[in-house]
Order: C-alpha cells, then sequence, then structure tokens
C-alpha cells in the first residue's frame, strides 16, 4: 500500500481578501468625492464656468485627503487582517508612498479652492479659524511627510524621527475632522456626517487597542 | 529800505497767520470703535445686512466756515462682515470688492452744502476699486457735546443714509443681480463719532 504522506497544502493566496479590503477601499474613496456633487456647498452656488469646476475639484481633492490619512493611520497600525492579507512590507510601503499622496493631495485642495476666490484673498483671521485650522493642518502634513521622506538626509535617528513622527500623524488626525466639519456645512447633513464619525468610531478602537497592548 | 521790507515781512506773516487761522476748521479725530459704514442688501428674497468695521479718518468741520471744512475717511475693505465667514470672503473676492488688489475704499470731501437744520450735503470722490466716482453723501449733524467718558474732548457726531447701486460703482459684473441673487441696490448708513480737544 502506498502510503501518502500528508503534505501541508499552500496556504491560498487570499486573493478573495485582498480584492475585497480594496473594493471596500475605493467604495469609500469614490463615495467621498462624490460627496461635493450631492451635498454641495453654499460656496458652489455662486460660482459658475471653471470656478466651479475648481472649487469642486478643489473639495475632492480634500477628501481625497482624509480618506488617505484615515487609510494611513490603518495602516500604521498594522491590523492583523492586514498583515495577513498582504504582509506587513506591503503595507509600510504604501504608508510610506501614501503620505506622498496624501501630502500631494492636501496642497491641491488648498490651490483649488482658494483660487476661485482670489489669490489674494486667503482665508486668514479668527473668523476664518476652521480654513485656519485645514492651513495648520497642510503645514503639519508637510513637515511629516518630508522629515520622512529626507530623514536620512537630514541626519534623523529612525528612534528620534519614529518619536515625533506619531505624534505629529495622530496630531492630523485630530484635526482633519475639525477642519472638515466646521469649514462648510457639508459634514453638517446627517449622512456625510455619520460616515465620519463611524470611521472615526472604529479606527478610535484600533488606535487605544494597539498602544494599551504595547 | 531795509526798513520797507521788514515792514512787508511782518505784514505777509500777518497776512499768513491771520489767513491760516481763519482757513482752519476745526479738527476732529475719526473714534473707530464708534464709526461704521453699515449696508443693507437685498439676497433673492431677504435682506442681508454687513458692515464695514474699521473706517478712519479725520474730519475739519466748522458750520461757520464750510468752505475750509473737509471730511476724508478710509474704510478697509477686509474690514466687511455679514456674520458669515465665508460669505465674507466671496464679497472680497474679484466677484464683488476684490481686496487683495483694491484694498482700500476711500471718500475725499471736494464742497460742503448746508441744507438747513443739521443736513449737510457733502460733495466728493468715493475712489472704490481704484476708480474715483463723484457722490455726494448727505449727513446730518447728531450733535456736539463735552464727551461723557473722555474729559477734555468734545465728541461730534454724523450720520448719513443712501442708496448706491453696487454695479455703477463696479461692485461685481451683474452676473448675481442677472441671477435674481444679489440685489444691485445697496442702502447706506455712515455712522461716526470724532473727537477733538474741547479748548478748540
Amino acid at each position: 500500500m502506498n502510503s501518502i504522506s500528508r503534505q501541508p497544502s499552500p496556504r491560498p493566496a487570499p486573493v478573495l481578501g485582498q480584492t475585497l479590503v480594496m473594493l471596500a477601499f475605493a467604495l469609500i474613496l469614490g463615495g467621498a468625492v462624490a460627496i461635493p456633487f450631492f451635498y454641495e456647498t453654499q460656496t458652489l452656488w455662486y460660482k459658475a464656468g471653471m470656478a466651479k469646476t475648481l472649487l469642486r475639484t478643489g473639495q475632492m481633492a480634500g477628501l481625497l485627503a482624509l480618506v488617505l490619512l484615515l487609510t494611513q493611520i490603518l495602516l500604521a497600525l498594522r491590523p492583523r487582517f492586514g498583515e495577513r492579507l498582504f504582509g506587513p512590507a506591503v503595507l509600510v510601503r504604501w504608508h510610506k508612498r501614501n503620505g506622498l499622496l496624501i501630502a500631494g493631495a492636501a496642497v491641491m485642495h488648498v490651490l483649488l479652492v482658494v483660487v476661485p476666490e482670489g489669490i489674494n484673498n486667503w482665508p486668514i483671521g479668527v473668523k476664518h479659524w476652521p480654513e485656519m485650522i485645514g492651513g495648520s493642518l497642510l503645514l503639519l502634513l508637510l513637515v511629516t511627510v518630508l522629515l520622512s521622506h529626507y530623514r536620512v538626509a537630514l541626519g534623523l535617528s529612525y528612534p528620534g524621527w519614529r518619536r515625533w513622527h506619531r505624534p505629529l500623524g495622530y496630531l492630523a488626525l485630530s484635526l482633519a475632522p475639525v477642519h472638515v466639519y466646521f469649514v462648510s456645512e457639508t459634514f453638517q447633513h446627517p449622512l456625510p456626517f455619520a460616515a465620519l464619525l463611524l470611521v472615526l468610531a472604529a479606527l478610535l478602537p484600533a488606535i487605544i487597542k494597539k498602544y494599551t497592548a504595547l | 529800505m531795509k526798513r520797507a521790507v521788514f515792514a512787508l515781512m511782518i505784514i505777509l506773516s500777518l497776512i499768513l497767520t491771520a489767513e491760516n487761522s481763519s482757513a482752519a476748521a476745526r479738527q476732529w479725530e475719526f473714534d473707530p470703535a464708534h464709526s461704521n459704514v453699515y449696508f443693507t442688501i437685498d439676497h433673492i428674497f431677504s435682506k442681508i445686512r454687513g458692515r464695514f468695521a474699521t473706517i478712519e479718518g479725520t474730519v475739519h468741520f466748522d458750520a461757520k466756515n464750510l468752505a475750509e471744512s473737509r471730511f476724508a475717511f478710509t474704510i478697509k475693505v477686509n474690514s466687511i462682515d455679514t456674520g458669515v465667514s465665508k460669505r465674507d470672503r466671496h464679497l472680497l473676492s474679484p466677484d464683488f470688492f476684490d481686496s487683495g488688489k483694491y484694498p482700500l475704499i476711500t471718500f475725499d470731501s471736494t464742497a460742503i452744502t448746508d441744507q438747513g437744520q443739521g443736513r449737510y450735503a457733502v460733495a466728493g470722490k468715493l475712489t472704490i476699486k481704484g476708480r474715483a466716482h463723484d457722490m455726494v453723501l448727505p449727513l446730518i449733524l447728531a450733535g456736539i457735546k463735552d464727551h461723557p467718558a473722555v474729559p477734555g474732548k468734545q465728541v461730534i457726531g454724523f450720520n448719513g443714509t443712501l442708496t448706491l447701486d453696487r454695479l455703477a460703482y463696479g461692485i461685481g459684473d451683474g452676473k448675481y443681480y442677472t441671477m435674481g441673487m444679489v440685489g444691485k441696490d445697496a442702502d447706506i448708513l455712515v455712522t461716526f463719532e470724532a473727537l477733538s480737544p474741547a479748548s478748540k
């Protein structure tokens, strides 16, 4: 009798899981960038032609930056399901690339929403505090991304850089919802507000779990 | 000869001094905290109210010497406040005031006419968005009195209302008016106090 030795079967590639995650991401991203079409801000009422296109595109870029920022936190947390599906190296690589994308989208957002209101007409002052928070957030993102990208060139040690990287990242995560909620009436509509709240509510326990487990 | 030149100089200096004293209408400095330009304009069906909070200037005013009286003031365009920051920013954009390019609105009077009962027609140049326009600002002298809170100072007050066609002054190109969103006639209330040393 031939005895068939039982070989451990190779672990199936988690293609289905990967596909589902990517689909979910695409869905969230698509939903977010569609918001300026379904929940027009009053500023869009007063714009026409190219100015309207620029402003709407700017709002879409801002929402893209927001989704990427939330994703960035998820990538930084490296949840177990993510590591199983994609592997830690892929998550780290995406985290690095995603940082550049966030900065790019945030810069585009600022430029595109400023141009239709006049390049000399920056929202500076106490009464424009939601925009000022947005400006601070942009600065924070740029500093975080540039420090990370040029860490070695700047001669920063990994532990030293990391000591600042995490708090800066979480500060950005804290400022972003404040900016998006107060900067326009869009997120005061129930559905976008609920979606934002849901995502934050899902992220918060994961963050707490991560750091209480350390 | 020397005496003649000296006498001439004395006479000239006396004439100049006399002219100066007759020329100088009393000078008043704006009280910025109590000086505003308010406006009301239609938005579809409702009325939107706003103001320019920063107005600075000098008043030379003497009811008996209107020829030498003068009103000059400057409004900082970016002090506009309608209570909605986004609307303020839109008003500052090139769609309306273009404050980045034209940060100030100025008014310089050229002639003041007494219309009786404390009413004055103040003709002057209103420079807005870089263009000077002739206009008449109707002001009512509210009064002159010792300032109740500032010893040694007197306060003068003026109020004036008028209606301006914003399109005639280049505030907007008319697209929002054509759309039926923003009216073209703005009701303006100019109200200010100015202070001067009581000894004068």
